[in-house]
């Protein structure tokens, strides 16, 4: 069953495979090129930012390379689904970027591995001003009088809403335009009113809202309610009668057949197709929304569904590794608070900047998205700061999930969430003695 | 230096590159495997390492996660091998009925094959499309409801099966037709001059002979079943509600993104130890149905 | 009459089998607009657009680094692997030096156990030797697997040593009788390995995806289910770069698909 002998030559063959290999390795070296020689200090920046917002990130390193020519940036991009595995095993065994980007809420997670550097003196010599952020965020990079990284962005969760399916709401602003609803009675008003059975000039049938990401939905409203992840002892508060009052709202909608049905996979991809009115998403979303052409669109807080208003935010943060040489390290905080100083630019791919400064700038708040989601910083809610953040996380999805399929109550799905997050709790308690104080 | 020696020497020096290879990717590995199953070993925290026996298995035994990509695992794998093995078996006794065009047949039945497990996924994951999917157009202009493929649970991995099948299934079929031809003509002369019917020749001639090709389809079909991986990972991430999420993508999971390695480590010895029971089951419940 | 029967089900069969790569390559060609529309078989016109978005999106998505990096690295493998399998087999079969029975035993034994044990203990290793996101990570691995060995010591074994006896005589030395006339004789078998793991190669996807790390270092496979998983909602487009992922080797196929369906037959490749 194998080839004919005498068809071919297997020196021939050999000397093919290593002419390709050979001619891949040359192309190679000027495609991924690893630069090296000069005086210059070399710097590695990680990030998620495959999308995109990469593009802009890239820009604005060019300009800071061009403006230091004693240094070097090179950014590698990693997505994001892989990229604290990629981040933790570097960082860990000393071959890690000098400078990378983490999100707040797994900060506490990585930051067990060792090797993120604290970079108080950053902010002590004024290069970025502690006065220039909020407390509420400020707090994310802090753990006791070290400060573990500079918050780049805030991301909030927000709605994107359609705006020529909005006229159909009838909402109207102060100069007699459309606005988005604000609280649950005119959101679920304005659901119903731009939902449309297909027919006429309509092919399809159209949605007013939509759920996306089912877990961070849940996360938006549970600060709405009042609710918690964890208490300050750390014990798992998740099946709390606010978080079951949350998901509640949640799976009415899917009950109800408000939105479509979960099954259907409606979800960004129907907003982005202009199939469905409202959605909520992270702003980080604009970036996409922005390669299409055909759908005008506005962005709004996540309307008042509980007693409160409130969502969930995360944010970028700029982190720089133990051990670096001094040069290195002054080169790293020189990027940082260059990053940090252009961080409108940074918004402009979806974000709102960490500065306040930047956030009351005229040309800031001529990004009317950006803006919009800005509105809820006061009011939004991190993720809690624990080492179990991604087992939390996954049984959040879980709970949503199954209460949005209707596969069980809300309070169920959210007690079994809470058990296994108890479970998961204990694990760690057992597994790393030398935090329990 | 006698001729003997020589050639002893020489011998060894040709093996040894293989051998350092062997040494460090295959016999280390299992070494370093089978000691991360018994250590608690936490890439975010690597002080914190310890000996701690057999508690990665008592973990994966009490972890519901576990149990969920178990049952997904086993589900894939009694949906896909008896499938694939099905089908196989038809494309393969179909192309050695033919006359002609056999070759041309058996070229476009293996050219899915040719498809990385991505671009095969990209490419099934628009057919199921719920919205504007392939299938559910089709179905919509026939009139039908359409079918959420990949988004409910009990569908995912049925649809996850029909796209392995259409990607793999040239290969089975390929092999049970190189069986076939190894049959000697004949044998089928032979029965056709008594007057055995079809099915007679297939039942008694056919089966019989090709069973050890079968045996081997068997085998290595549940064995690479047992590790599906990027199929899922295209088309469902592991959803919905990690109903398609096997052992292979939980094993990566917990030890890469929740930084278990440990952890991870038992998990695939875990599902070693499953392989190697299914293949042991297997091998001898076939061998006592073809001796009998 | 029967078989032409069972001749035109079994076309048809083939055919169905190749639609789907058919409607892939007619939808690339297609607008975003039309792409949605599947039952719409032909595009109302003919675009490049995709290709062209691909070919100049080199940022987000390197396309052609991805293919340079997929080249190198599966002719690499496949150069390394035919090194030391052809030499081990060589001396597994020929030279036989006491002791290497059990040897190749061992080897072969070690073929029974599945791939996704080594994942986690092979990425300490390579960590270790930091060779992580580089692309010696995806090809010196590859060259511990027993497959290769086994098969080239089969077919070694089944030669017949008389020409290599000949050479003996004339004054050859091993090494030249290795080169010269043991490996020319075994060209089949070296195709067949060589075609396995060039396409195993090629079309692995596990294997970068835990041990790469920059988008830069990507090969095709994972490069595209990036691609997907930040154009997710783009079909044109990610249904362009899928096909031009998997060009080579249809062409290949096309060329030799008699030899290439042969081999697989031979190593009796399961995904």
């Amino acid at each position: 069953m194998t080839l004919r002998a005498g068809a071919f030559n297997v020196h021939t063959l050999l000397a093919i495979f290593a002419g390709l290999a050979l001619a891949a390795g040359a192309a190679r070296s000027q495609l991924v090129g690893s630069a090296i020689g000069g005086e210059k200090t070399r710097l590695s920046f990680w990030n998620g930012f495959t999308g995109p917002d990469g593009i802009v990130m890239l820009d604005i390193i060019e300009d800071f390379n061009r403006a230091n020519p004693d240094i070097e940036v090179t950014m590698q991009r990693i997505p994001w689904a892989t990229y604290y595995n990629k981040l933790t095993v570097a960082g860990a065994d000393q071959r890690g970027p000098q400078v990378f980007v983490v999100h707040s809420d797994a900060l506490a997670r990585i930051r067990r591995a060792g090797f993120i550097a604290d970079i108080r003196d950053i902010f002590d010599r004024g290069d970025v001003p502690a006065g220039d952020f909020r407390p509420s965020v400020l707090k994310e990079v802090s753990f006791g009088e070290a400060r573990l990284g500079v918050p780049l962005d805030i991301h909030p969760q927000g709605m994107f809403v359609n705006r020529e399916m909005l006229s159909a709401a009838g909402l109207k602003g102060p100069n007699g335009e459309p606005r988005a609803p604000r609280d649950k009675e005119e959101f679920l008003q304005a659901m119903s009113a731009m939902t449309q059975e297909a027919g006429g000039e309509l092919p399809e049938k159209q949605w007013g809202f939509a759920l996306t990401f089912w877990g961070n939905n849940l996360r938006s409203l549970i600060p709405q309610f009042g609710g918690r992840y964890l208490d300050e002892e750390g014990r798992a508060v998740l099946d709390s009668e606010e978080n079951i009052a949350a998901l509640e709202f949640l799976a009415s909608l899917a009950k109800e057949s408000r939105v479509p049905p979960p099954d259907n996979g409606l979800g960004w991809f129907g907003f982005r197709t202009a199939r469905v009115g409202m959605v909520w998403e992270g702003i980080y979303m604009l970036g996409d929304l922005i390669r299409v052409q055909d759908v005008d669109y506005i962005g709004a807080p996540i309307p008042q569904i509980g007693p409160k208003p409130g969502t969930l935010a995360n944010s970028h943060l700029l982190c720089v590794r133990e051990g670096l040489s001094e040069k290195e390290r002054r080169a790293a905080e020189a990027f940082i608070a260059f990053l940090s100083q252009e961080s409108l630019r940074w918004a402009a791919a979806g974000q709102v900047p960490a500065r306040t400064s930047v956030q009351q700038s005229a040309e800031f708040k001529g990004l009317q998205v950006q803006s919009a989601f800005a509105e809820q910083l006061d009011t939004m809610m991190y993720q809690p700061r624990t080492p179990i953040i991604f087992e939390l996380g996954l049984e959040l999805d879980r709970a949503a999930e199954r209460a949005i399929r209707g596969l069980a109550e809300p309070r169920e799905a959210l007690q079994e969430a809470h058990r296994n997050i108890e479970a998961v709790l204990e694990r760690d308690r057992r597994e790393h003695p030398e935090e329990q104080q | 230096m006698s001729w003997a020696l020589r050639r002893k020497l020489v011998g060894w020096a040709c093996m040894a590159p293989y051998l350092a290879f062997f040494l460090v990717f295959i016999v280390v590995p299992i070494i370093v495997s089978a000691w991360l199953a018994l250590v608690q070993l936490d890439l975010a925290n690597v002080g914190a390492s310890r000996f701690v026996g057999l508690q990665n298995f008592q973990d994966a035994f009490a972890d519901q996660f576990f149990w969920m990509a178990a049952g997904a695992t086993l589900q894939y794998v009694v949906l896909f091998v008896p499938s694939v093995i099905v089908v196989g078996m038809v494309l393969g006794l179909g192309m050695h009925a033919m006359r002609r065009g056999r070759e041309a047949v058996r070229a476009l039945v293996y050219l899915p094959s040719m498809l990385n497990v991505a671009a095969a996924g990209i490419l099934w994951q628009w057919f199921f499309n719920n919205e504007f999917g392939l299938f559910n157009s089709l179905l919509k202009r026939a009139g039908l409801p359409a079918v959420p493929w990949l988004t409910e649970a009990a569908l995912a991995m049925p649809s996850i099966c029909l796209m392995s099948l259409w990607w793999t299934v040239g290969g089975t079929a390929v092999l049970v037709l190189a069986g076939l031809q190894q049959i000697p003509r004949m044998y089928f002369e032979a029965a056709a001059l008594d007057g055995a019917t079809s099915t007679g020749v297939f039942r008694l001639i056919t089966l019989p002979l090709l069973k050890p090709v079968l045996l081997f389809i068997f085998v290595t079909t549940t064995i690479a079943s047992f590790q599906m991986f990027g199929q899922a990972m295209i088309l469902t991430g592991g959803g919905p509600a990690f109903a398609t999420r096997g052992m292979v993508q939980f094993m990566y999971e917990t030890a890469f993104n929740g930084f278990r390695f440990g952890y991870g480590a038992s998990i695939s010895w875990l599902l070693f130890a499953g392989i190697l029971a299914f293949s042991l089951i297997q091998a001898r419940v076939l061998r006592s149905q073809m001796e009998a | 009459m029967k078989r032409s029967l069972i001749s035109a089900a079994m076309i048809a069969a083939g055919l169905l089998f190749a639609a789907p790569l058919l409607l892939m390559a007619i939808a690339s060609f297609k607008s975003e607009a039309e792409v949605l529309k599947p039952t719409q078989l032909l595009p109302t016109e003919w675009k490049l657009d995709n290709y062209q978005a691909v070919l100049e999106n080199s940022i987000e998505a390197p396309v052609l680094t991805w293919f340079v990096n997929s080249v190198f690295v599966s002719s690499a493998t496949t150069l390394l692997v035919i090194a030391v399998s052809s030499l081990a087999a060589f001396s597994f079969s020929r030279l036989r030096p006491s002791g290497s029975g059990p040897v190749l035993n061992l080897v072969v034994g070690a073929m029974m156990v599945p791939g996704q044990l080594f994942l986690i203990p092979v990425y300490v290793l390579l960590s270790r030797f930091a060779l992580i996101d580089t692309p010696w990570a995806l090809i010196l691995p590859a060259a511990a697997g027993g497959f290769g060995v086994f098969m080239l010591t089969q077919f070694m074994r089944s030669m017949p040593v008389a020409i290599e006896e000949a050479a003996l005589i004339d004054g050859c030395s091993l090494m030249q009788m290795f080169w010269r006339v043991t490996l020319p004789l075994s060209s089949p078998a070296v195709a067949t390995l060589a075609i396995f793991t060039f396409i195993g190669s090629w079309n692995d996807y596990i294997t970068p995806m835990v041990y790469m790390e920059s988008v830069r270092n990507y090969t095709l496979p994972v490069g595209i289910a990036l691609f997907q998983s930040s154009y997710s909602t783009q079909y044109g487009l990610t249904i362009a770069t899928s096909l031009l992922s998997t060009l080579p080797l249809l062409i290949l196929f096309l060329i030799f698909q008699k030899q290439i369906i042969e081999s697989m037959t031979a190593s009796g490749l399961k995904d």
